[in-house]
């Protein structure tokens, strides 16, 4: 059971009146921009079981984004497919060992990580303060829709399976999983470790630590933004994309998470829109989220959502 | 194997450190600070000339103040110290060549940077990489509010390195990374960055003797003789460490990695304080 003072945290997250047509005018941009994909063979990174390529596509602001892309060797039938979204500081995936699991994988690099920074590198810190001011100009529309890309360049594959599409990330990566599935509704199944992102408002208020440090970082020499951060991140929080979240999802957190507080997990799981989800709570940890263990968790999961759907 | 040239291999790095001016120059992150501490971003002169960027935080009052030395994880970002040590301790984060604020004229890739010149010890990023660490540290022993006798490193094989290089440190809290046992550990693994040695050797297999032998100089067995201080060693599973805990002839506290980072956190934290001020730590509200 959810420590009483963590579950019963307030949130000061609105959701606008007009989000939904904010998205939907972003996305409708989106759909009008072919991908262009390119798809190179990585001949060092492949092995006997799993080839490797470098994928490139095209995305918002004309930028050209990163992925790595894996399949297992030996496929006589599409695939399933699992997309690996990145945290705040990490580097982007590169999930040749579940491609040898017989996954078509993908690990994204949207704008800012490496091999996806030439034209949009604000750096770390730096990422989660940029054109925070201005909800069209804010550095995470683009990075969210980077992310959502991912779906539309696996949905153009003929080896995958465009009805057996999984998700998953932890942190950051956790709040891309959260928007995508919203975003994206060919997403089947989904899993967010520590989801950042979510109740951001109520969180740099609960933590000292990066990246939510940012945004206190930030108010200290403009405490007189305030009220046009709060109104930015109503439009980019995850909390107003979750109840659109229509797949099953689970969620794992930490009861002493000192990065994303889980106080901001119990308002999220309420509002997710699926009634097919799971929250996950371990006490005694912190950011890892217990992924150590719970890591066989995720993988049972997308095994009986994916593979089993398949069969 | 033990190189025979080791000790000389270590003697050039120490010898290129010798032949640049640092020319340190200290810039006030002023976002970055609070009224606790002053961060401010650290830039010096290391091997080769190259100009390597370290996060430097100070605490108002009056020092001189322990420090602790975070030398960096492997990836391409190094995050800023935690809010709560850096209330108490002068904290350095350093950005080795190749990371985000040390990346000119050199941008590591990841994977990639593992594998960098591995053909042989004298080409081997990781000897340069391992100038830095050393840099930041006579850096740090050149500062008035610095106690040099309260210095803690704290990560994992380039903290070992220089612990073994610079005796002056106060204490090591070592958790063993990508250079300990490494071939062994990476014919073993899949996952990325252990499997950087696999597609090296994969693409070369006549590789592996030259691989065995650069990875020599930077084995840990071989540098743990030369840590005299006190060592906590956090061992992913047991009996992980059973080869290198032997080889340390200072006292090691020898503790089993936690997977929390909760709970490894806490008891890091509380060690460092007992080594660095008989004292306790702060934490960070969801520890407490």
């Amino acid at each position: 059971m959810p420590k009483p003072n963590l579950s019963a945290h307030p949130t000061e997250v609105v959701k606008p009146h007009d989000f939904d047509q904010f998205w939907q005018e972003i996305m409708e941009e989106v759909d009008s921009i072919p991908l262009n994909a390119s798809i190179e063979l990585n001949p060092l990174r492949s092995s006997e079981e799993v080839e490797v390529f470098d994928v490139k596509y095209d995305s918002l602001d004309g930028l050209r984004i990163a992925g790595w892309y894996c399949l297992p060797r030996e496929r006589t039938k599409t695939l399933p497919a699992r997309v690996f979204y990145p945290g705040y500081i990490s580097e982007p995936t590169l999930p040749k060992s579940h491609a040898a699991q017989g996954y078509a994988t993908f690990g994204a690099a949207p704008r800012g990580k490496l091999r996806s920074n030439g034209a949009f590198n604000p750096g770390y810190p730096g990422l989660l303060t940029h054109n925070i001011n201005d909800r069209d100009h804010y550095g995470y529309k683009g990075f969210y829709i980077d992310a959502v890309r991912v779906i539309d360049f696996l949905l153009e594959q003929p080896e995958v399976d465009s009805d057996r599409i999984g998700i998953q990330g932890s942190s950051q990566g956790g709040a891309l999983t959260l928007v995508v599935s919203a975003l994206r509704q060919q997403v089947r199944a989904a899993s967010a470790g520590a989801p950042y992102l979510a109740g951001v408002v109520d969180a740099f208020k609960l933590t000292r630590t990066y990246p939510y440090e940012e945004i206190n970082d930030y108010l200290g020499i403009h405490p007189e933004h305030r009220s046009a951060i709060v109104d930015t991140w109503n439009y980019y929080d995850c909390f107003n994309f979750a109840e659109r979240i229509q797949c099953p999802i689970i969620v794992y957190i930490g009861l002493q998470d000192d990065v994303c507080p889980p106080e901001t997990a119990y308002p999220l799981m309420e509002r997710i829109g699926t009634s097919n989800k799971k929250l996950y709570e371990y006490e005694g940890h912190g950011h890892d989220a217990n992924h150590h263990e719970h890591d066989h968790v995720v993988d049972a999961f997308f095994d009986n959502q994916l593979k089993q759907a398949g069969s | 194997m033990k190189p025979k040239d080791f000790d000389q291999f270590w003697a050039g790095i120490e010898s290129d450190l010798n032949s640049v001016v640092p020319e340190p120059e200290l810039k006030a992150l002023s976002i970055r600070s609070k009224p606790q501490f002053t961060l401010y971003g650290l830039q010096l002169s290391s091997v080769k000339g190259y100009r390597i960027f370290a996060y430097y935080s100070v605490p108002r009052g009056e020092g001189p103040f322990p420090v602790i030395y975070h030398l960096p994880n492997y990836g391409s970002v190094v995050h800023i110290p935690p809010f709560e040590e850096r209330c108490k301790y002068i904290c350095v984060a350093l950005c080795h060549r190749g990371q985000r604020l040390s990346d000119e004229p050199f941008a590591a890739a990841y994977p990639g940077l593992l594998t960098l010149g591995i053909e042989a010890a004298e080409s081997y990023i990781y000897r340069d990489i391992a100038g830095d660490c050393l840099s930041v540290m006579d850096f740090l022993k050149s500062r008035e509010e610095v106690d040099g006798q309260r210095i803690c490193l704290l990560g994992g094989e380039l903290a070992l390195w220089t612990a073994a290089r610079r005796s002056e440190a106060a204490a090591l809290h070592y958790t063993p990374a990508l250079h300990y046992n490494s071939l062994k550990r990476a014919s073993q693994a899949s996952n990325y960055p252990l499997e950087e040695f696999n597609d090296h050797l994969r693409g070369s297999a006549s590789a592996q003797m030259s691989v065995e032998k650069t990875l020599s100089y930077f084995e840990p067995v071989h540098h743990a003789p030369h840590v005299q201080i006190p060592t906590m060693l956090v061992e992913d599973s047991v009996g992980f460490c059973d080869a290198l805990v032997e080889a340390f002839t200072g006292p090691v506290d020898r503790v089993p990695l936690q997977h929390s980072s909760y709970r490894d956190g806490v008891r890091q934290a509380n060690w460092i304080a007992d080594k660095l001020d008989n004292g306790r730590p702060i934490l960070p509200a969801h520890w407490c």
